[in-house]
């Protein structure tokens, strides 16, 4: 099937992404250097120092990280030094920034990964199930739970997580131990709980889109013309309906991924202290290191970004009924 | 101002209902401007929100509902049918009464009390020691609850229940007033964007985008941090980050009606852009917009409490965000400060879910309810 | 067959005698856990915080430290300080054993550069210069270091100042070779590799930096060419981490389930550890203290003006109650700025408000009424938000003060907003600067009454306090004025307190004058308790209890 218009599409895409990773870059930035509080508070508030006049050691802190300079100077220098792949120095934790999220972004990779394919996997599979049997007494236990997975709020669920298996039942170490090597088997017990707390919320969602899109097909046409035909309901279910279902819920994933999940991935590494990005921004926020804010906005709005794109780019590839103009 | 000239500038405005909705909006602001401006506090900031919110909700959802009673009568049996919705419903109700007038049985949330701390619901005992420097012994004693608290106290004395009863208060709050200010937005977005389509269409849609690749928490965190913890303020910045996701929904609804055939008479008939959209649009998206908001007010409700629950909460305000955030730090002693107000938040949640997906198929033409 | 078992015996003690001769060996990991917060630089001479000040101290000794008793322990020192007798010269002499990572020896010009260079540099900024400055004339000028030879070099002062033998001693110095290269530069020194990963520390310190993973840990491993390790075979652990937890109560689940060695104890969580099997609890002084600050400027209360009127609030405010049920126990009743582990601590004719029988409501309401100020009135009290122990006390301080017809209104504010709406303070109708002191006239920008703060105390130079309770002090935010108070702190920065005895007689003067007039309400001197793996050992409780920790080991 002939479709220049995709790579036309592509284009335009990008071009509009750029677009708007530029548009959250500037908002970031003018906020963050905008708003009442500044780096040199600790300095203030460490009282130890001895009473050196307040505006100057303000002016001191600042001249220290190039924060002194007019607000359009420093965004020029650092769009600038954006582009030449120079993210700034973060002054919360004296390094580049670079570095921090060179050495910190596994960690919330990891987690996010394996919650997606978890709640994913197990998601899905119930979904399909309580659709194919609609009203019986599984369905009704798997919508139950799938309600119950929303609606428990992540953090405390990790809290309690930790009290009843770490804490009581001494099963898992009472903190993420970065000293274990990532790919072993240890690694992955002590993010059993974190995967659980951050998957639970997900995977209720996948259940439910699954049981309705499913839902949504069986009653087809082409489901009962599949059954005429002799079809044994394995195939009619797996080969016929599912792939029918498969685009839209595609597509759910991948907008959770992109709003709920860094919410989500963000607070089980606090409770969990596994310092991945969410934690580090977290302290960045804390700290008006306005270089990781914005660095972390910008990569988690990229990677939303791409996410779209790339289920645009599947979605319209796949179905040969969709064409964007 | 004769009957006739109000019926004229009703006919201009696009209906009686949005006349009353300028007059009282004009009301508002002035009262707004006054304060900031002129007298001291009329109204708090969080009562501002209430009111006009109120408005809003009087005139579009209470108003329609009064004069289309069998159609609210019809959609509530098919509601009534759907068990999980009723409890639900049931509970949120429940919620509500405890908000209102839990608070009259109750002591002061914030009212600590030193001699009392710690201590455990009715029926348990702990164990509390107190070192004396002098001798550096311990001198221990049994604490064991009572039904002056029957939940127990928390660190500093304040009782349980109370601070679980403030807290329903404060997360209904947040969730009516963040979810009704996003719904709000969103709602006017999506359908104007919708309606007009082309360029404004295409502004409105992009700006949407912006908005949506933000990273929602972290952007909440980030402006909480920056301009201080106030629950108004909380509850504004959740509602004002939250509407990406309704307007798109509403867009993508409007879309589809705006090529049937009512709309098309409206508009030969030669109604105004204005009063197509407030008369005839809005009104038929309502069922998806309620639909909408009471699902999306477990996730506000959730928000708020993650916040607090950081930190960065309103100190001025027990929620149980910030209870949890008290009690997490001794689960292996006082863990009932943890447990309960997690209890609460995911019951509500629970129930605000239920009934949103009760109400979604009762609505879902297509669903057999 | 008699001379192979006479050789097989003699091998076996020989051996077992090589074997217990041998210097302890290396002995495990000892992992640290603390929740209160990463450090923000280790390139130490930037940083404002104690942490970034604790990492890099591991990897480089200052030049002389204490022990409990607050003995001379000599660390990069060859010998103690030396002070000329008119008290104006200074002089320091290292050892000739240090070098650097390079090779190279650490000399005083290695010193002398960080003091001139750097800390008393305009371009650097060293937020805590005025340590090294002294007022001549009117004006703050700095004191001239001078390199004399290779291992020697002397301070100077124009004025004498007993206690700035203290701040000689905890000197540590920045390596002149890598350092020039950056000079003038102060982005530039903020970002410099040597120093942000300490790589030239050499052999200045027991252990030597590995590897910093923010927000989770700080890893340092063994130094083998420690100077002071050479006879000992110190330090006895391989590596030394610090592990972060986001609290206090996940630090003390990972000390329980034996994942770390050492963290601090929660007051609360204290009596439990104590039974513990495995581990040690250690209560130990600390130079912490609490007190209750009463603002005594323009748009404060005006009752809090007269002595009495504050003297009837400290009789009302119980301390043995805020140490019982905020601190559990675990703190002393402080009624001055003096802690009991200071030497020039002194009992006697100390007036010793909020306990009895300087504890009592009736008492109170008579000197509120014989002071005029008895009508009933409400007053502000501001703690920081978000400091539980505070916080409490906050509410003990409301609870007790209603007791005498005060109402107290609770206000928790951050500490930013703090610090800039009421504890900077400004005259009003001028154009000046916001400062901590623009003297007596000066208001913050929002009303307030009570505070309550912590500070730190330097025992062994409790004068260092004049910042707070001098009239011209820096940190006189509360706007406290008494000409004695100004009179003997002066004395005790001037040379006749050179002579000890005279010294201990005017801070002894100092506490019962503090403690009568109560400009603020001292509250408490916190205790602190450290938990550790009974396997560790070595330690010696204390006040200054890690002096030697290069020496525990595991058993």
């Amino acid at each position: 099937m002939e479709k220049t218009w995709l790579r036309d599409y592509i284009i335009k895409r990008l071009f509009y992404a750029l677009i708007i990773a530029w548009g959250v870059l500037t908002v970031t930035f003018i906020l963050v250097r905008v708003g009442p509080t500044s780096p040199a508070d600790k300095y203030l508030a460490n009282l130890a120092a001895r009473g050196e006049e307040p505006a100057q050691v303000i002016a001191a802190i600042e001249a220290r990280y190039g924060l002194d300079k007019p607000l359009y100077e420093q965004y020029a220098s650092y769009v600038g030094n954006l582009v030449r792949g120079d993210w700034g120095w973060s002054l919360s934790t004296s390094m580049p920034v670079i570095e921090l999220i060179k050495t910190h972004w596994i960690y919330s990779f990891q987690l996010i990964l394996l919650s997606t394919i978890l709640a994913a996997l197990v998601g899905i599979l119930i979904g399909i199930y309580s659709a194919v049997r609609q009203y019986s007494k599984t369905d009704y236990i798997a919508t139950f739970f799938s309600f119950i997975g929303i609606s428990i709020p992540n953090f405390w669920l990790g809290v309690m997580l930790i009290l009843l298996f770490s804490v009581q039942l001494g099963l898992f170490k009472t903190y993420y131990d970065t000293g274990v090597p990532l790919f072993s088997l240890a690694n992955l017990k002590q993010l059993i709980l974190p995967v659980i707390t951050l998957g639970t919320g997900m995977m209720a969602g996948y259940t439910r889109y699954t049981r309705s899109a499913m839902l949504d097909n069986l009653r087809k046409d082409f489901v009962r013309t599949a059954r005429a035909k002799g079809l044994p309901e394995r195939v009619v279910i797996g080969k016929h309906v599912f792939r029918n279902a498969v685009l839209p819920l595609v597509t759910i994933i991948m907008f959770d991924l992109g709003s709920i999940v860094f919410g989500g991935a963000y607070l089980t590494e606090i409770v969990f202290g596994i310092p991945g990005l969410g934690r580090i921004s977290f302290n960045a926020v804390f700290a008006d290191d306005y270089a990781v804010v914005v660095a972390v906005t910008l990569i988690s709005a990229f990677l939303v970004l791409l996410i779209n794109l790339v289920t645009d780019i599947a979605y319209a590839y796949l179905d040969p009924r969709i064409r964007y103009d | 101002m004769t009957k006739k000239g109000i019926k004229h500038l009703a006919g201009r405005v696009g209906g009686i209902k949005n006349l009353i909705l300028i007059l009282l909006a004009a009301l508002w602001l002035l009262t707004l401007l006054l304060d900031i401006f002129v007298v001291e506090r009329i109204f708090t900031p969080l009562g501002y929100l209430y009111l006009a919110l109120g408005i809003v909700f009087l005139l579009y959802v209470v108003w329609p509902l009064y004069t289309s009673r069998r159609l609210v009568r019809y959609y509530w049996q098919r509601v009534k049918r759907n068990r999980l919705a009723v409890v639900g419903l049931a509970f949120v109700l429940f919620l509500i009464l405890l908000a209102v007038f839990g608070p009259l049985f109750t002591a002061d949330p914030t009212a600590a009390n030193f001699e009392e701390k710690n201590m455990p619901p009715v029926g348990l005992s702990i164990e509390e020691s107190i070192y004396n420097a002098e001798t550096g012994q311990f001198i221990t004693k049994t604490i064991t609850g009572t039904w002056e608290h029957p939940l127990g106290t928390d660190n500093k004395g304040r009782d349980l229940l109370a601070m679980l009863i403030s807290g329903a208060g404060v997360s209904l709050q947040v969730g009516l007033l963040a979810t009704g200010i996003a719904i709000a937005l969103g709602t006017l977005i999506g359908v104007v964007s919708a309606y007009l389509g082309g360029k404004v269409d295409n502004i409105l849609m992009r700006f949407t985008d912006i908005m949506m690749t933000f990273p929602f928490f972290l952007l909440l965190v980030f402006i909480v941090f920056i301009f201080g913890p106030n629950l108004a303020f909380i509850v504004l910045v959740i509602g004002l980050t939250g509407w990406t996701g309704v307007a798109r929904l509403i867009r993508s609804e409007t879309l589809s009606l705006r090529t049937r055939e009512f709309i098309l008479a409206a508009k030969a008939l030669g109604a105004s852009d204005g009063r197509i959209v407030l008369a005839h649009l809005i009104p038929n998206v309502i069922s998806l917009i309620v639909v909408i908001a009471t699902l999306s007010i477990p996730g506000v409700i959730l928000a708020e409490a993650a916040l607090s629950f950081i930190g960065l909460g309103d100190p001025a305000v027990t929620s149980w965000g910030m209870v949890l955030r008290a009690g997490q730090q001794s689960l292996d002693t006082t863990w009932w400060v943890a447990v309960a107000p997690g209890i609460m938040l995911f019951f509500t949640v629970l129930a605000f879910n239920f009934v949103g997906d009760g109400l979604r198929d009762a609505f879902d033409p297509r669903s057999s309810v | 067959m008699k001379r192979v078992l006479y050789i097989l015996v003699s091998a076996i003690l020989v051996c077992s005698l090589l074997v217990a001769c041998q210097p302890k060996g290396v002995t495990g990991v000892f992992i640290s856990g603390t929740s209160a917060g990463d450090a923000e630089t280790l390139n130490w001479i930037l940083a404002a915080d104690s942490a970034s000040f604790g990492y890099a101290g591991h990897t480089v000794d200052s030049l002389v430290t204490y022990d409990n008793e607050w003995r001379i322990q000599l660390r990069t020192a060859a010998k103690d300080v030396e002070v000329s007798e008119d008290g104006l010269v200074y002089t320091v002499t290292i050892r000739d054993d240090l070098r650097w990572s390079d090779g190279s020896k650490v000399t005083a010009e290695d010193y002398v550069y960080t003091l001139k260079n750097l800390m008393f540099s305009d371009w650097l900024n060293y937020p805590y210069k005025s340590d090294w400055q002294e007022e001549v004339e009117g004006e703050a000028v700095f004191v001239t270091p001078k390199v004399v030879n290779e291992t020697t070099f002397t301070i100077a002062r124009q004025t004498v100042e007993p206690e700035f033998i203290y701040t000689v001693r905890n000197l540590v110095p920045y390596p002149k070779y890598i350092a020039v290269k950056y000079e003038g530069d102060v982005e530039a020194f903020t970002q410099a590799q040597e120093f942000n990963n300490l790589t030239y520390t050499g052999n200045l310190g027991p252990y030597k930096f590995k590897e910093w993973v923010r927000n989770d840990k700080f890893v340092v491993e063994r130094n083998p060419e420690y100077y002071l390790g050479k006879d000992t075979g110190a330090p006895y652990f391989e590596q030394y981490i610090i592990k972060l937890f986001g609290t206090s109560a996940i630090a003390h689940a990972a000390l329980e389930a034996g994942d770390i060695t050492y963290t601090g104890i929660d007051p609360d969580k204290v009596s439990k550890f104590k039974k513990m099997e495995g581990i040690n609890v250690y209560t130990v002084p600390t130079t912490g203290y609490l007190l209750l600050a009463y603002n005594l400027r323009d748009n404060g209360w005006g009752g809090l003006k007269i002595k009495e009127v504050r003297q009837a609030l400290s009789l009302a405010v119980s301390k043995g109650l805020i140490i019982e049920r905020v601190l559990y126990g675990f703190g002393e009743p402080a009624f001055s700025f003096i802690p009991k582990v200071s030497p020039w601590y002194v009992a006697e004719g100390v007036t010793q408000y909020g306990v009895k029988p300087l504890l009592d409501k009736e008492k109170a309401r008579e000197l509120l009424v014989s002071a005029g100020y008895d009508k009933p009135v409400t007053l502000t009290l501001l703690t920081n938000a978000g400091n539980e122990e505070r916080e409490d006390v906050g509410y003990l301080v409301k609870e007790q003060l209603s007791a005498i017809g005060i109402d107290v209104e609770l206000k928790f504010v951050p500490w930013a907003t703090m610090l800039r709406k009421y504890l900077m303070n400004k005259t009003p109708g001028t154009d000046e600067e916001l400062r901590y002191n623009n003297g007596l006239k000066a208001v913050s920008e929002e009303p307030w009454d009570l505070m309550v703060i912590g500070l730190t105390t330097n025992p062994l130079s409790p004068s260092g306090q004049d910042v707070f309770y001098a009239t011209k002090g820096g940190l006189n935010f509360f706007g406290y004025s008494n000409i004695q108070v100004d009179e003997l702190f002066k004395r005790i920065k001037s040379k006749e307190a050179l002579d000890e005895k005279v010294r201990r007689e005017l801070y002894a003067e100092l506490s019962r004058l503090v403690s009568e007039e109560q400009p603020v309400d001292f509250l408490t001197f916190q205790l602190a308790n450290a938990g550790f793996q009974k396997k560790v050992k070595g330690i010696e409780p204390g006040i200054n209890m890690g002096y030697n920790y290069h020496l525990w080991y595991f058993e």
